[in-house]
């Protein structure tokens, strides 16, 4: 795992109360209770401060999925 | 480990936002009962946008110290109906803490800024009027329909104004108009025991205004702090909870070399260590004067330094420079025992618990064998350079109390009579012989307006010679002083070595014929003065003009007040009955009995 992956999936796994192991791509806003509003505002500014990034409220809204996250990160990181 | 120890672990070693956010989380999702516990702690949090981030850092805060929490977080800027609404789910959580936090421009005019710089004069102080109105009578209504302490933030002056430079020049500028609304809240609370307005605009400037908004979050999310600032924010509050509970700070125990001057007294000499007005030495005697001024408000100093007690002593008697003298300690081990066993024998004569004191030294391994040993004592990690001793003193906070009472104010004088007493008792050849010549004098009488908050400090603070150990709010007392079925007394004592002031309480309810003793309570820097014979005199006389025919009195034993366990008993009181809590009632009859003011006491009159 590289340390790009381990710090993301540290901030998923305490705002989500999920082990990191237990943490898949597929996981989805919808279908997971811990993952509302306040824990997705958390999450996306956790990240901005980490990786000193920004994200337009449009992303926000379209960040469904771990792997969702994970894509649209990888895309800030390398551009 | 339980489980909350578990989840609070990654907190104690890295305080960060988010694992404080997540512990919050996770403490929610276990579900407690509420704590019915003396160290349970109700907080709700509300006001004017998203404040679940900071009291979810308020709350894992009061955890940390020990506390059992439970958490009310308000909506969206729907503070005012929750506390209009008696049946909110709000008023259902039973506060003992209220954080209401009222960001200015939610109340202001939207455009605010930009008319604020054309209106007139008069239009700003009317606006400044409503601005304080609206918060104000919002905090009227949660004092009137709680009993719990309202901690209201005050706003934050702008650092920016559109009147740029001449801001200033204008009678009421833009941050002047903001100062002048803080001061208007501050005047309008002033009298209120309750409610405490919390300067949120110097935190932040502490902080740096700069910092304290992720303006990303407020946009996307309303949340008024940033994720660095709120931790910080939170500590601010705790300053608070811990003076309502009792946890505060009593007491500083000083080392002397390197921590009160420079060098080694015993190496260096008189002349050669660093102590003076000027550099070098300069420092210390700032850090001394900081120290000074704790004293003149009540902090209890002391010494425990590894040295020969005549060269320490000289420093104090002789040094120019030198601020502290002998008679601002309340007791001193100046000698070359291991630290951990004298600050454990500072605590045991100057009867405060361990858990009150704070602990100064420049050397680390003394503090490590202080905090290994003691671990009830906060010992301060002092930094290596004594150039920020004074500033690292300023930063402690834990000292707080929540009113500043008159006996605050002479308490160091009150432990230097208590040294010269000791001194006297040891000469004595009877305790009553000693009583004798200590000239007593003893005021009681239905406690009046102005001592009323030190008798509900007492009610919070008092372990030892306190018979039932009920912790009676500031509204509780105010219910007993209004009703006609209850007095409420206060005691003051003094003697030839000096005024106590206010040192003990009595709370009687009257039912039928019997005088009942709820509460009867004495500080523990009286005890042994048989200063409550005077106090019990007082009541059975009361009883006995209101033609009662009992007082009942009634101990109920807790783990530190065994020396008031048979003040009844002594008193002639009988027919011991178990009453709820483990307690014992006793019964005086007044028909047959009665109890008598010791004849070296002088009852002072109005």
């Amino acid at each position: 795992m590289t340390e790009f992956d381990d710090k993301l999936l540290d901030i998923l796994s305490k705002v989500l109360l999920v082990e990191k192991e237990e943490i898949t791509d597929d996981l989805r806003r919808k279908d997971f209770e811990p993952w509302d509003s306040m824990a997705h505002l958390v999450i996306v500014s956790e990240i901005e401060n980490e990786f000193e990034i920004f994200f337009e409220d449009e992303e926000v809204i379209e960040l469904w999925t771990v792997g969702d996250i994970k894509k649209v990160l990888g895309t800030k990181l390398s551009s | 480990m339980t489980d909350i120890e578990k989840i609070l672990q990654p907190v104690q070693e890295n305080p960060t936002y988010l694992n404080l956010w997540s512990a919050y989380k996770k403490i929610q999702s276990l579900g407690l009962p509420v704590s019915e516990e003396g160290d349970s702690l109700s907080l709700a949090v509300i006001g004017s946008s998203t404040l679940e981030p900071l009291a979810a850092c308020i709350d894992v805060k009061t955890r940390l110290e020990g506390f059992q929490t439970t958490t009310f977080v308000g909506g969206f800027n729907t503070y005012r109906q929750e506390a209009l609404d008696t049946n909110s789910p709000f008023y259902k959580s039973e506060p003992d803490v209220i954080v209401l936090s009222v960001d200015a421009w939610s109340v202001l005019d939207q455009q605010f800024q930009a008319i604020f710089v054309r209106a007139s004069e008069k239009d700003r102080l009317s606006f400044q009027k409503d601005l304080v109105n609206s918060v104000a009578s919002v905090v009227e209504v949660l004092e009137k329909n709680t009993s719990a302490i309202i901690l209201v933030n005050n706003f934050i002056a702008p650092v920016f104004s559109p009147l740029g430079i001449v801001d200033s020049k204008q009678k009421i500028g833009l941050k002047h108009f903001i100062e002048g609304a803080n001061s208007a809240l501050v005047d309008r609370f002033l009298k209120s025991n309750r409610v405490f307005i919390v300067d949120l605009d110097t935190v932040s400037s502490d902080f740096g205004k700069s910092r304290i908004m992720n303006w990303n979050t407020w946009y996307r999310g309303s949340v008024p702090f940033s994720e660095d600032f709120t931790p910080v924010l939170a500590d601010e509050y705790l300053r608070y909870i811990r003076a309502l509970k009792g946890r505060a700070k009593k007491c500083i125990v000083l080392d002397l070399d390197n921590t009160l001057w420079g060098g080694i007294i015993g190496e260096d000499g008189i002349e050669g260590i660093k102590l003076s007005n000027t550099s070098p030495g300069i420092e210390y005697v700032d850090f001394q004067r900081g120290l000074l001024s704790l004293y003149n408000r009540g902090v209890i100093l002391a010494i425990c330094s590894k040295n020969n007690y005549d060269d320490a002593v000289k420093v104090f008697r002789e040094h120019p420079a030198q601020v502290l003298k002998e008679e601002h300690f309340a007791a001193m081990r100046i000698n070359w025992q291991n630290k951990a066993s004298n600050i454990a024998e500072l605590a045991k004569e100057i009867n405060i618990g361990l858990d009150s004191m704070v602990f100064f030294d420049d050397n680390p391994v003394e503090r490590a064998q202080v905090s290994q040993v003691l671990p009830e004592v906060l010992v301060v990690e002092l930094p290596k350079n004594p150039r920020l001793y004074r500033e690292t003193l300023e930063n402690l906070k834990v000292f707080d109390v929540l009113s500043l009472t008159k006996e605050d104010l002479v308490r160091g004088e009150m432990y230097a009579g208590k040294r010269k007493r000791a001194e006297l008792e040891q000469t004595a050849t009877s305790i009553e012989d000693f009583l004798r010549t200590l000239d007593l004098k003893v005021k009681i009488q239905p406690v009046n307006d102005f001592d009323t908050p030190r008798v509900v400090q007492l009610i919070g603070k008092t372990n030892q010679f306190n018979l039932t150990t009920r912790r009676h709010t500031d509204s509780d007392v105010q219910n007993f002083r209004k009703s006609e079925d209850a007095v409420v007394y206060s005691m003051a004592v003094s003697d030839k070595f000096g005024d106590e002031g206010v040192v003990g309480v009595a709370i009687v309810k009257m039912k039928d014929s019997d005088w009942w003793i709820d509460t009867l309570l004495m500080s523990c820097r009286v005890i042994g003065r048989t200063v409550e014979t005077a106090l019990l005199a007082r009541i059975v006389a009361d009883a006995r003009a209101a033609k009662a025919k009992r007082v009942i009195g009634e101990y109920i034993p807790t783990k530190k007040n065994p020396p008031a366990a048979d003040v009844y008993e002594r008193h002639g009181f009988g027919m011991p009955a178990e009453t709820d809590y483990n307690g014992t009632s006793w019964i005086l009859n007044l028909e047959t009995d009665t109890i008598e003011v010791p004849d070296y006491i002088e009852l002072q009159e109005d």
